[in-house]
């Protein structure tokens, strides 16, 4: 019975995504059909528009590709990718659900915690222009305010010394972005069904007890959504880092692979081939890594319900 | 459920107030500027739409009524006002021709990427008319979109005769020069002189007569070796030469002899890899403050606090009008640094700066753009555009930034007729210093990936100076970056 | 006895806890408000003194300064803060109403129905979120100029129908806090399944709607490089274009009208969301929710 009506109604399932398929088609399909085709293309050059094959040109269909991927530059870029993601990562994810937790605890009476709320997400709001020149001022060199504090004598370069980038970038990230995943961890939150948390109270959990047993279960979903993006965002981390410091500084202390697919693109000989052959190599890593993720935090009991059900369709089709 | 009906009715109101913007100051429907290339994929467009009345009221950047339309595109209002002050001058102009000026800030990039689009994409809504500026002229007069200029010869301005008669300076014309032919010319002329304190120069050589100092830092030389005796001397007396090791490097790297690409590949000038000792030397022995360009440190050098008291600045004309007055601390002679300046010409000549006017090749309002150009860059009568930016009287309109600086300009027979005394350097008439400035200058060793390159070797020269590398780490880690970004 | 000590040190730790999250946040919360504070500072300032110090609260004569940036701004021609505003709004409120909208409707329709192709559909849009943007912008504008997309606002608007990451959110909510039991129940009572979605479903995602309307009302607000690229009639600009236009040459900037231009932009913002974090800190009680 059940399933005949979940068979009914798998048009609607089409018919709803629809608009996201023809957005998707009018305004995205042909941008990123160009980027796959120019990786394996001559095409440099600005304002050119003209390209040939590789091969027809003498050369090998993967040459842009072996280029990326040989490069010294490139694998600086990666490098510093990561590490300057997981420096902003963990303490991002960390304060975070540790704020989640505070905020979201029924039985604590801290007052004020809507205002909290508000003000931590608030960082986001600031263009990622007006939080650079922030930090270029405060680390600034002779004179800054970090200087002043600290050593007036004997002032520090701070901009151009690559740890101290490579830490003020992952700094200035986590900054921005961990009142956005608290709100987004909050949201998770709220969404849980009160009779849980009073269920866990009466069964006497301590708020620690109810935090990991009970909230972090329930959020699990949105955990994963925050995982897969965060990770999407730091292997595309820009605005700061370029704003901040820019791709050349202390030989690049602070160039990530979008800057990298950026400069390559526009800075200096418009090497769109290059550029695109680069992002396709980017996009495999992150499907292969979100692939990874999604894989650890899967819902196994929710698979095999699922894998069960795909059998019961089939056999109540094949029963029709 | 009153919170579903409560979060429904804002939505409605947002939208509501949308659709209101979008009715409320349309009165008159003037048709949006969009032009009639027909396309149109996009059906919902009309209804999101404002129309463009708003702007009315105050000026806008659209010049003349007459039926014919140019199109310019430029990344500031400098010259979009220059053509209001032209109209203004000439309605006839303005009755055959509407300019419609778009402004694109450089951010990022976004002018250039804008520009190319709009120049290949071609067709009604392409540029007529557009400016470049210094750290991306070459892309425009000779590299990758040189092929869109067009030449001034093709647009009918005759040349060489004028180029003659407002005796254009040289490394202008070097710069704007595709081949043989001329496709582009900026209106300033950005030739750097030195400018020097002259409390210092009197206390540490004694005399601040700017011929005696010009001998005491080997000015035209073509090399740093006396300036750094002299900074030896300033530091025995508590001064720094220079602010920071990029006031040199500007002067080193346009003072080249051959390109960053020569054939293909990259090619590392002498005077350039020189830089490298330069940033060295000025850090070891303490002869600068270590200020980067534009930054605090660098603007309190200005007004002589910073942890030394700085010598000299190199820089055009801009730099004092724009920056250093602004900067020196006071409005008159006593305040601050003010009146305390002087120029005279530098060791190493270069330019720094200015902005270029293209056409382009597929225009069809030639007469209009070539009479705009020529008025521009190369009209040297007392109501050209430049004898007015020279003598600070171009018409701003209601812009609060008083453009009264007198800017030199590239037409060294419009110089020679204008005056430039200035009260921040002591009443001295700083034009010729700066005309000397502009004949040092040249532009033959750049290429259209300076911007970039320039970038890569001042961070190998300060890693070197910090400690980080050594010398040929410094020069391996420029290649490197040079290889694997440009290709080269 | 045993058990008041116990109580005791129950509520010692309490407040102990108590003073550590104050601590805590009231030092986060003067972090986030820095960089509000530098732009209100920098906004009186002269351009000098902008470039003196950023970071200074001085000024020597404030309202001098800021009567001057306003006049800066306003005389610009290039600049008008009233049209910038209006184009501003109806960009980031209308693409925010659709992507919103239409991203609960495509996680409902990969939640909620069983259908063939489902899986490949999320698995698309899933792929669509991973791929890195800045190539393809190189294609975008090249089409968008061919086709005459420039100076069309909707440009920046329609394509926010169809944004992965929201999809993604909205199907993670959905997941854990949808029950079919309810849609069911609704079925029964004759309701279309358009009904459903538009009067339970979309009331029960509420909280979900209110966290990505404000990242996607601020991330369209702020929006800078495409719309410098795509809107190039004045008219047309929103607000942040048009401070970038204030930037001028490398050698003119006036420091102190960018710095107001930046604190009029945000301060729009500053209301939204306001208006809009109610959802977040209230949070909702809801109804039908898995348990």
């Amino acid at each position: 019975m059940r399933n005949k009506r979940l068979v009914n109604y798998a048009k609607y399932g089409y018919f709803f995504s629809i608009p996201f398929i023809l957005t998707f088609c009018i305004f995205t399909l042909y941008p990123v059909i160009y980027t796959f085709v120019l990786g394996f293309t001559d095409l440099k050059g600005a304002g050119n528009t003209e390209w040939h094959w590789l091969p027809s040109v003498g050369k090998n269909l993967f040459t842009n590709f072996t280029d990326v991927l040989t490069s010294k530059t490139f694998h600086k870029a990666f490098k510093n990718t990561w590490i300057i993601w997981i420096l902003n990562f963990i303490p991002q994810i960390g304060f975070a659900l540790l704020f989640t937790a505070w905020f979201t605890d029924r039985r604590s009476k801290v007052k004020g915690t809507g205002l909290f709320k508000i003000l931590f997400y608030m960082p986001n709001i600031i263009t990622a222009a007006s939080m650079a020149i922030l930090f270029q001022k405060l680390f600034g060199y002779p004179v800054g305010a970090v200087n002043q504090l600290f050593n007036a004598n004997q002032p520090y370069n701070f901009l151009i010394n690559e740890w101290p980038i490579k830490l003020i970038v992952a700094f200035v990230q986590f900054f921005q972005w961990y009142g956005h995943t608290m709100v987004n961890l909050i949201a998770g939150v709220i969404g849980i069904s009160p009779e849980i948390f009073e269920a866990a109270e009466i069964d006497g959990a301590n708020r620690v007890q109810t935090f990991f047993k009970v909230t972090i279960p329930c959020i699990r979903q949105i955990m994963l959504f925050v995982l897969v993006t965060s990770l999407i965002g730091g292997l595309n981390m820009f605005d700061i880092p370029q704003l901040l410091v820019g791709a050349k500084a202390a030989n690049g202390a602070a160039l990530t692979t979008n800057m990298y697919i950026r400069n390559q693109a526009f800075d200096g000989s418009y090497l769109y081939n290059r550029a695109a052959a680069a992002s396709v190599i980017l996009f495999l890593v992150i499907v292969i890594l979100s692939a990874i993720v999604f894989y650890i935090l899967r819902d196994k009991d929710e698979a095999r319900l699922k894998k069960l059900r795909k059998q019961e369709l089939r056999a109540a089709k094949k029963g029709f | 459920m009153k919170k579903v009906i409560a979060s429904v009715l804002s939505l409605a109101m947002v939208a509501a107030l949308a659709t209101g913007c979008q009715n409320g100051n349309g009165g008159e429907t003037s048709a949006p500027s969009n032009g009639g290339s027909g396309v149109d994929p996009v059906p919902t467009d009309s209804g999101v739409e404002p129309s463009d009345t708003t702007a009315t009221e105050k000026q806008t950047m659209t010049f003349g009524t007459g039926s014919e339309k140019i199109n310019l595109w430029s990344f500031t209002d400098e010259i979009p006002k220059m053509v209001g002050q032209y109209v203004k001058q000439k309605p006839e102009f303005g009755e055959k021709y509407t300019v419609e000026c778009t402004i694109i800030a450089t951010d990022g990039g976004a002018y250039q990427t804008a520009l190319d689009n709009a120049l290949v994409a071609g067709g009604d809504t392409a540029p007529d008319m557009y400016a470049a500026e210094a750290a991306f002229i070459l892309k425009y007069s000779q590299g990758d979109m040189a092929k869109f200029a067009a030449t001034y010869k093709e647009l009918g301005i005759d040349v060489d005769a004028k180029i003659k008669e407002a005796d254009i300076a040289k490394y202008t014309i070097e710069v704007g020069s595709r081949g043989g032919d001329l496709v582009a010319l900026g209106y300033q002329a950005t030739g750097c002189a030195m400018i020097y304190n002259a409390e210092v120069a009197k206390d540490a050589f004694g005399t601040e007569d700017p011929a005696e100092i010009e001998k005491i830092v080997g000015a035209g030389s073509g090399n740093w070796d006396k300036f750094f005796e002299a900074a030896a001397k300033l530091k025995e007396k508590g001064y720094a030469a220079v602010s920071g090791s990029g006031d040199i490097w500007n002067a080193c790297e346009k003072s080249a002899d051959t390109a960053w690409i020569v054939n293909g590949q990259l090619n590392i000038d002498p005077k350039r890899e020189k830089f490298l000792d330069i940033a060295k030397t000025l850090k070891d022995n303490g002869w600068s403050n270590d200020a980067a360009g534009w930054s605090e440190a660098w603007y309190a050098d200005m007004k002589g606090e910073g942890a030394q008291k700085v010598f000299a600045f190199f820089g055009p004309a801009w730099l004092i009008n724009y920056v250093m007055i602004g900067n020196s601390g006071g409005n008159k002679a006593g305040e601050g640094t003010f009146g305390q300046w002087r120029v005279c010409a530098p060791p190493v000549g270069f330019f720094w700066g200015g902005t270029w006017v293209l056409g382009n090749k597929d225009t069809s309002k030639k007469e209009g753009v070539a009479e705009l150009i020529e008025w521009i860059t190369l009209d040297s009568s007392d109501t050209g555009l430049q004898y007015l930016w020279a003598n600070g009287s171009v018409d701003w309109d209601n812009d609060p930034n008083t453009a009264t600086a007198k800017d030199t300009v590239a037409s060294a027979t419009v110089m020679a007729k204008s005056d430039g005394k200035l009260d921040f350097c002591g009443g001295q008439n700083v034009f010729p210093a700066f005309i000397a400035g502009n004949q040092y200058a040249s532009a033959k060793a750049m290429t259209q990936y300076d911007e970039t390159i320039n970038g890569y070797f001042t961070d190998a020269a300060s890693q070197y100076a910090e400690g980080n590398v050594d010398r040929d780490g410094a020069i391996e880690q420029f290649k490197t970056n040079v290889q694997d970004n440009l290709s080269f | 006895m045993a058990n008041e000590v116990k109580l005791h040190s129950i509520k010692k730790n309490e407040t102990a806890l108590k003073v550590v999250i104050y601590v805590v946040s009231i030092f986060f919360s003067i972090m986030t408000l820095f960089p509000f504070v530098m732009l209100i500072c920098n906004s009186y300032k002269s351009t000098y003194e902008v470039q003196a110090s950023t970071l200074s609260l001085y000024s020597k004569e404030p309202l001098k300064n800021l009567a001057f940036n306003w006049k800066q701004i306003t005389s610009k021609d290039a600049f008008h803060p009233g049209v910038g505003f209006r184009n501003s709004f109806i960009v980031a409120t209308l693409s925010t109403v659709l992507n919103v909208y239409f991203s609960c409707l495509t996680a409902y329709a990969i939640t909620a129905y069983e259908w063939k192709l489902r899986e490949g559909f999320n698995a698309m849009i899933m792929a669509v979120m991973m791929i890195p943007g800045t190539v393809t912008m190189i294609g975008f504008f090249q089409m968008a100029y061919k086709i005459g997309l420039v100076n069309k606002l909707s440009a920046l608007i329609l394509p926010s129908i169809a944004a992965p990451m929201v999809v993604f959110f909205m199907r993670q909510y959905l997941q854990a806090s949808l029950s079919m039991e309810i849609v069911q129940s609704a079925r029964i009572d004759g309701a279309g399944e358009f009904r459903i979605f538009n009067q339970i479903v979309i009331p029960l995602m509420k909280p979900a709607i209110a966290t990505q309307a404000i990242f996607a009302y601020v991330g369209s607000w702020n929006n800078l490089f495409s719309p410098m690229i795509l809107l190039t009639d004045k008219n047309k600009k929103t607000l942040p274009v048009m401070v970038s236009l204030l930037n001028g040459d490398i050698y003119k900037k006036e420091y102190g009208a960018i710095y107001l231009g930046l604190l009029i932009t945000v301060l729009p913002l500053i209301v939204v969301y306001a208006f809009l974090s109610k959802y977040i800190v209230e949070g909702v009680a809801l109804g039908g929710v898995k348990s």
